[in-house]
């Protein structure tokens, strides 16, 4: 193996580790060699991203620690990008997700928010609780590719609802991809109220966004 | 009371503020770092604790947790923090017992200790499920209340006003119709012949469930006010007013929390240890007099796999062991399985039993865990199942429960990603005599038969 293949290898057992230093200081000397960003992105990065995942979903590795691994892989992308040049730098699909109206459930929202981003989309977390009105105005502000709301109820089950409603009254259905979650919600009530996909779990809604965003 | 609420209050306000996410991450590290010290480890062929130590451990470790981070108010961005003294002299100050519905109707929920042979209270009924309409919801749960193994209802909704308006949470319609179904409910546990019965809902606001009050015709000081925390280890002021509206009124309380396995409080260890902070929340935060101790596991859409028995049953079980706190386990309440099926039944009993072995009640109705919108999604049969397993499981032992749960789990385990979806009420009940199908009460009486021949003892 060669120093860069090292290198590369290195900085991906530093990103499954979760060792925030070492990672950041082989980014470094990764960047000062001269080797290619975007290999070590897609090298130490998205390897890294692939194999966290399978052992979250194997039951190796918890949410707690698919967050730390998501801002780390944010701050080293960061520095690696800042050297690729803008019209080479790949856009990621954009997804707003929040629980809706009415609803203060978080855990399964917090779930599938964590893990779409450490499978490489840009993720907007508004959190619990948000009126429709902010949700379509944040997907709007970020040009967001996908709207992700999850409900735990089934008297707030009527405000996924009303998010699509209000797209295609607004004109906007067509711009947003929307999918839908949550304890109560079925594959038959997203497809009664019109969304385009649902997930029953994490990684359900991680599968369904790259089918629907592909 | 030893911590007066209002102290509660001035500390959410007053402490230091505190970003949500590094709340959730040092729980995980916290919670991690106290499954080593003291050694908890959970062995899936052991999905009960017969022996006690490790749950004693486990509560050490629950409570170390709590003094550590306290409760996250997500209103005010601030962790609420108790000292150890603190938390003591409020365990201390909590009942023994409680007294709960009216008359002949009146229960009294007590401590119950591990294989204890108090009395479990059971309150059933097909907790928050949508009904059709007015007469389907009265006449479902008047058959529920029918049952003298239930000791009281926990109601659902009607999901449309006069059958075309929606109900939706924080809206008008939420108040309206959370009230209207109370309304029903103690119409329909009069109908029964139980007019003093406990009756138990909960809206999603806080305005709504205080609208619900009502000692002539919806519910009274002597049902309970549920103050639910958000899972995990957080509450919010919309919470709070629960309480405040309790305590001005003399309400019991009963608080419920769950930690979440997969979730920040993270391996099923973790689980077990966040399951008795969170009851230390609910009983100082909350003020409940008693409270669920809960975990549920994001990997399945049951509440009943078998890491979740062993961490809520453990978590259970040292509470009951180190305090004289009144605990509610309701472990079997939402199966994945769906009503009118084998593996509802099974499900169901390994969590009820594992509630009652390791000392705590089940307050909280039951039904499947995904219903969707689709209405009338339980039956009374699955009331009086809560309720008989629930009764006849008081007083066996942990090695005994241990064997049948082992059982139940070859039953049910392997389907629980691809659980039947079962029947609703109209198809599970002959609607001219109001009784079960014939052959969905063959299918009860044989699972109870195989259950009995294992060592249940069924009262009837």
């Amino acid at each position: 193996m060669g120093q860069e293949e090292q290198l590369l290898e290195a900085l991906k057992a530093a990103i499954i580790a979760i060792d925030t230093e070492k990672a950041k200081e082989l980014t470094q000397q990764i960047i000062d060699a001269g080797i290619d960003p975007k290999r070590a992105i897609k090298i130490s990065i998205k390897e890294a991203a692939e194999i966290i995942g399978q052992r979250f979903d194997a039951g190796d590795v918890f949410l707690a620690e698919l967050v730390m691994v998501g801002d780390l892989m944010d701050e080293i992308g960061g520095m690696l990008e800042q050297h690729i040049p803008a019209n080479e730098l790949t856009k990621k699909r954009v997804i707003v997700i929040a629980t809706v109206q009415g609803d203060v459930h978080s855990v399964g929202k917090n779930l599938v928010a964590v893990v779409l981003r450490s499978a490489g989309f840009e993720v907007h977390d508004m959190g619990v609780d948000v009126a429709s009105s902010l949700i379509i105005q944040k997907a709007k502000e970020v040009k967001a590719d996908m709207i992700a709301l999850s409900s735990l109820l089934t008297t707030t089950m009527p405000y996924q609802k009303e998010v699509i409603d209000d797209l295609v009254s607004m004109g906007l259905r067509s711009k947003f991809k929307v999918i839908l979650g949550g304890g109560p919600v079925t594959r038959d009530y997203a497809d009664k109220v019109g969304a385009d996909g649902y997930g029953k779990d994490a990684f359900d809604a991680v599968d369904e966004a790259k089918k629907l965003l592909a | 009371m030893a911590l007066p609420f209002w102290e509660i209050i001035y500390r959410s306000k007053s402490s230091p503020i505190l970003e949500e996410k590094q709340f959730d991450l040092e729980l995980f590290k916290k919670g991690q770092e106290l499954k080593k010290k003291y050694g908890i480890k959970y062995e899936p062929q052991a999905p009960v604790d017969v022996d006690g130590d490790l749950a004693d451990r486990v509560y050490q470790a629950g409570v170390e947790l709590f003094l550590h981070l306290g409760a996250y108010c997500t209103t005010t961005k601030r962790a609420i923090k108790v000292s150890e003294a603190e938390l003591k002299e409020e365990i201390a100050s909590r009942p023994e017992a409680v007294e709960m519905g009216q008359g002949e109707d009146r229960v009294r929920m007590v401590h119950r200790d591990v294989e204890g042979t108090q009395e479990p209270i059971v309150i059933a009924g097909i907790q928050t499920a949508p009904f059709s309409n007015e007469e389907m919801m009265f006449k479902i749960n008047q058959l529920c209340a029918m049952d003298r193994c239930v000791d009281g209802i926990w109601g659902g909704i009607l999901l449309k006003i006069e059958g075309q308006y929606e109900v939706v949470a924080g809206a008008p319609s939420e108040i309206y119709q959370y009230r209207k179904t109370v309304e029903i409910l103690r119409r329909a546990v009069s109908a029964a012949g139980r007019p003093g019965m406990i009756i138990i809902n909960n809206a999603p606001s806080s305005i709504a469930t205080i609208a619900m009050f009502d000692e002539q015709c919806g519910m009274r000081r002597t049902d309970y006010m549920e103050v639910t925390g958000m899972s995990e280890l957080k509450v919010a002021y919309d919470d709070l007013n629960r309480t405040a509206f309790a305590l001005a009124c003399g309400i019991n309380i009963h608080g419920t929390h769950s930690s979440t396995i997969g979730g920040f409080s993270g391996n099923p260890e973790g689980a077990a240890i966040a399951a008795v902070a969170g009851s230390m929340q609910e009983v100082v935060i909350q003020k409940a007099e008693s409270f669920r101790c809960g975990v549920t596991d994001s990997r399945v859409k049951s509440r009943i796999s078998r890491a979740e028995l062993w961490a809520a049953g453990t978590a259970i079980q040292g509470i009951s062991r180190n305090t004289r706190l009144i605990v509610d386990g309701s472990i079997g309440d939402h199966p994945a399985a769906g009503p009118g099926t084998k593996q509802y039944l099974y499900e169901a009993a390994a969590g009820f039993i594992v509630s009652t072995v390791m000392g705590a009640h089940s307050t909280e109705g039951t039904r499947k865990f995904v219903v969707g919108d689709t209405p009338n999604y339980g039956t009374p049969l699955e009331s009086r199942w809560m309720g008989e397993v629930c009764k006849g499981a008081a007083g066996m032992s942990r090695a005994q429960a241990s064997e049948l749960v082992k059982y139940l789990l070859e039953q049910y385990e392997k389907y629980l990603k691809d659980a039947p979806a079962g029947q609703t009420f109209e198809a599970l009940y002959d609607q001219t005599t109001l009784q079960p199908t014939a052959e969905y009460q063959k299918l009860y009486d044989e699972v109870k038969a195989e259950l009995r021949d294992r060592g249940l003892q069924f009262r009837s």
